[in-house]
């Protein structure tokens, strides 16, 4: 579209340009002739608009456009809607099969909700193919119009055209009455009362500019800046690096490596306290409320033979910390949260006695721990070698023995024991710590299975005295492992863009202008919001200096109804 | 004055510097939503490397098997199917082991003297590598106990058995694909 840019002034506009950047005169046929005008960005041209754009110029105006950014957010968030319609597969500990999960919790549905991808929308391309382009847009925009916003108020003319200030929101023309430009002086000290910036034509001191809060037009912008810090920080967490987010469950004493970090943690004490009944409501009496709970953690870092096979890593204890909810062991951007609990019985520890029952003597105790336990113990005269170690005992269909699972539920011990008085190839005895009627039946049967097969005499029995030769485990706890680095980005950013927008919303860009022809006096005055602040003061400034007039005489559009 | 031509030399190159940066940034983060690792191994990748130990104590790396058709075996003690194959293994292992078969059974961080103890009542004879913390085992993403992986020569997976006990017909039609060129 061919455009006439210079204005009747002189001046020479750039392309689209909408109002004089000299003396505010429009340029723009279009709009009626008696409306307000058009502010935004004070009528300067954006920066992108040219006459014959090329392929990078379009790519930069179509994030340049307003409207594009308004769909790109508008399509977001119903993305981001979708998304909430099932649980996302991330918000799951362990999904093996999510396909299988979707159909047969949610149905038909499920399984079309997680065949288009909507089961990982925050993870998937075109989401954050969205944000990306929210991103750019926002940067785009921004830098088209605070730059020419920036020149032309920073360039302002203080005579400006009739037109201009009388196609204001606020104006008010009148004939004066006093020496001119006497009264130009004194209207600029009531407005410098009211904190304006006040410039007077320096040529013969008939028009004049005044101005306050002008930062307050940076508002947006800054908002703008802190976003983009935001979605950068968001974005950022797709680096494995930044982002962390896993289960650990630990049952006391335990200790176990952090996935894909040199971290370990080990469980010292798990302690859970329930609220008493009078301390709870009527319809909760009875049942178990956990007041607190909490898990005595220690953190290692491995400093060598991490990864070696043969041996064990080497472990320093880096921090120590009683979780709670929401008091996390935090350490160098990993922070383990108190996530779970189960109560279940495993035994740690036993020390149990070597019991002769052909002269009821007692040897040891030895320490037999249950995971990783040494190959050989002394219990007095007696060595016993451990043969076989079933964590969770059980017997297979040919009523073999067998381990049911890798968790020591229920383990048992095969030790020969070898001695004085003991045949050179020793005795064989299976034993099994965990206290029970059925495990007792078991441990005798077995026994007595191995003295028909010859491998023991039946001399031989193991028991522990009292409950201090025992330590177990009463709780499994589970901790939640995060690392999040891009959190602290993610607060400054949103704490810029609440700087900007408080500077947008609680200030208020104002200005006036007014020029004298004659004696007869032209005032437009414009703010970005708050038009009855701008025609209060006004009034109370015009007032001041002998001319009465109501606040509301000043509004433009109601003078034209 | 106003802006001008001064000003609109320097347009074109920030445009080009922030569009840049743009294709960077975005292209690093929809790249990273597409080429997420999944956990879960597939055939025709390449099998992941280990280093472990075996019941004697040596090392032994995935690497050492290049060059030689592999059958690399998931197995423990508790799981039946796991124990019901393991001859019919041990029978492969036997019969293909002059032509350069490689069977390597890795337990699933069981304790060693149960493993060993297993190994000598089964009669196994093939590398029996000890995971610990199932961190091999998460390397490969198995959910289900057996699994075997059927390793070409080149380190590539031909085929992923999931679940067992697998006949010795069944895991010889395999081997013989593998010597297949």
């Amino acid at each position: 579209m061919f455009q006439n840019t210079k204005c009747e002034c002189g001046h020479q506009n750039p392309t689209g340009t909408v109002l004089c950047e000299a003396c505010g005169n429009p340029l723009v046929d279009d709009l009626p002739p008696d409306s307000p005008l058009e502010m935004r960005y004070d009528g300067a041209a954006r920066r992108s608009q040219k006459q014959n754009p090329d392929l990078i110029d379009r790519v930069w105006n179509f994030f340049s456009s307003v409207k594009v950014a308004v769909w790109l957010i508008v399509i977001t968030l119903i993305g981001a809607a979708l998304g909430t319609i099932y649980p996302q597969e991330s918000s799951f500990v362990n999904l093996d099969d999510p396909a299988q999960y979707y159909k047969d919790t949610y149905g038909t549905w499920g399984m079309i909700y997680h065949f288009l991808g909507l089961s990982r929308t925050y993870e998937s391309w075109w989401f954050i193919g969205l944000l990306v382009m929210i991103g750019t847009s926002l940067v785009i925009c921004s830098l088209d119009r605070v730059l020419p916003l920036y020149k032309a108020l920073s360039k302002q003319q203080v005579r400006k055209h009739l037109n201009f200030l009388r196609r204001q929101q606020t104006v008010y023309e009148t004939t004066l009455q006093t020496e001119p430009a006497e009264w130009v002086e004194k209207f600029a000290r009531e407005l410098k009362r009211k904190r304006y910036r006040v410039w007077i034509d320096r040529k013969d001191g008939m028009a004049l500019l005044a101005e306050k809060n002008r930062f307050s037009r940076w508002g947006p912008y800054i908002n703008h800046i802190g976003l983009i810090v935001f979605l950068l920080a968001v974005l950022a967490r797709a680096v494995p690096a930044w982002h962390m987010d896993k289960y650990v469950s630990l049952d006391e004493g335990q200790i176990k490596q952090i996935p894909d970090t040199p971290y370990y943690v080990k469980n010292e004490k798990f302690t859970v306290e329930f609220y008493s009944d009078d301390e709870l409501p009527e319809r909760l009496k009875g049942t178990l409320r956990p007041k607190l709970y909490e898990t005595k953690a220690t953190l290692y870092t491995c400093t060598a033979d991490c990864d070696d096979p043969v041996k064990d890593p080497v472990l320093v204890p880096v921090k120590q910390h009683n979780i709670q909810v929401n008091s996390p062991l935090s350490y160098k951007g990993l922070k383990l949260y108190q996530y779970n609990y189960e109560e279940r019985i495993r035994l740690i520890s036993v020390k149990p006695m070597l019991v002769d029952k052909t002269n009821n003597r007692s040897y040891g105790p030895f320490e037999l721990p249950m995971t990783d336990p040494p190959l050989t113990y002394k219990a007095g005269p007696y060595t016993l070698k451990l043969s076989d170690v079933y964590p969770d005992f059980g017997l297979d269909e040919q009523n073999r023995p067998m381990t049911k699972s890798r968790d020591p539920n229920n383990p048992a011990f095969v030790f020969v024991v070898t001695g004085p008085g003991l045949a050179a190839g020793g005795e064989m005895y299976i034993y099994f710590p965990m206290p029970s009627a059925e495990n007792k039946k078991l441990q005798d049967q077995l026994n007595e299975s191995f003295r028909k097969l010859g491998s023991n005499s039946g001399r031989f029995a193991f028991e522990v005295n009292g409950m201090e030769n025992v330590s177990f485990s009463q709780y499994t706890s589970t901790l939640n492992v995060r690392v999040d680095r891009a959190m602290p980005y993610i607060w400054v950013g949103a704490a810029i863009s609440m700087i900007g927008l408080v500077m947008g919303f609680y200030w208020q860009h104002r200005r006036i202008w007014l020029r004298i022809d004659g004696r007869a006096l032209t005032l437009g005055a414009h703010t970005n919001k708050n038009t009855y602040g701008i025609r209060a003061e006004v009034a109370a400034a015009l007032g001041r200096t002998g001319i009465a007039v109501e606040p509301k005489a000043l509004d433009n559009r109601r003078n034209k109804r | 004055m106003y802006g001008g031509e001064s000003v609109k030399r320097y347009r074109k190159p920030i445009q080009y510097i922030i569009l840049a940066f743009v294709v960077l940034i975005g292209g690093y983060a929809i790249g990273q939503s597409f080429f997420k690792k999944s956990t879960v191994l597939k055939a025709g990748e390449a099998a992941p490397e280990f280093t472990l130990a075996d019941l004697s104590g040596q090392t032994h790396r995935l690497d050492d098997y290049k060059g030689k058709p592999l059958v690399l075996n998931f197995w423990g003690t508790f799981c039946p199917p796991c124990r019901d194959e393991m001859p019919d293994l041990q029978r492969i292992y036997e019969k293909w082991q002059g032509q350069g078969l490689q069977v390597v059974g890795i337990n699933l961080s069981e304790d060693r003297i149960s493993v060993r103890s297993f190994a000598k009542s089964y009669g196994v004879n093939f590398p029996i590598l000890l995971d610990k913390n199932r961190k091999i085992e998460r390397l490969y993403g198995l959910k289900e106990y057996p699994t075997t992986f059927f390793i070409r020569p080149d380190g590539t997976i031909q085929e992923i058995a999931v679940g067992g006990p697998m006949s010795e017909s069944f895991i010889e039609q395999r081997v013989e694909r593998l010597f297949q060129p």
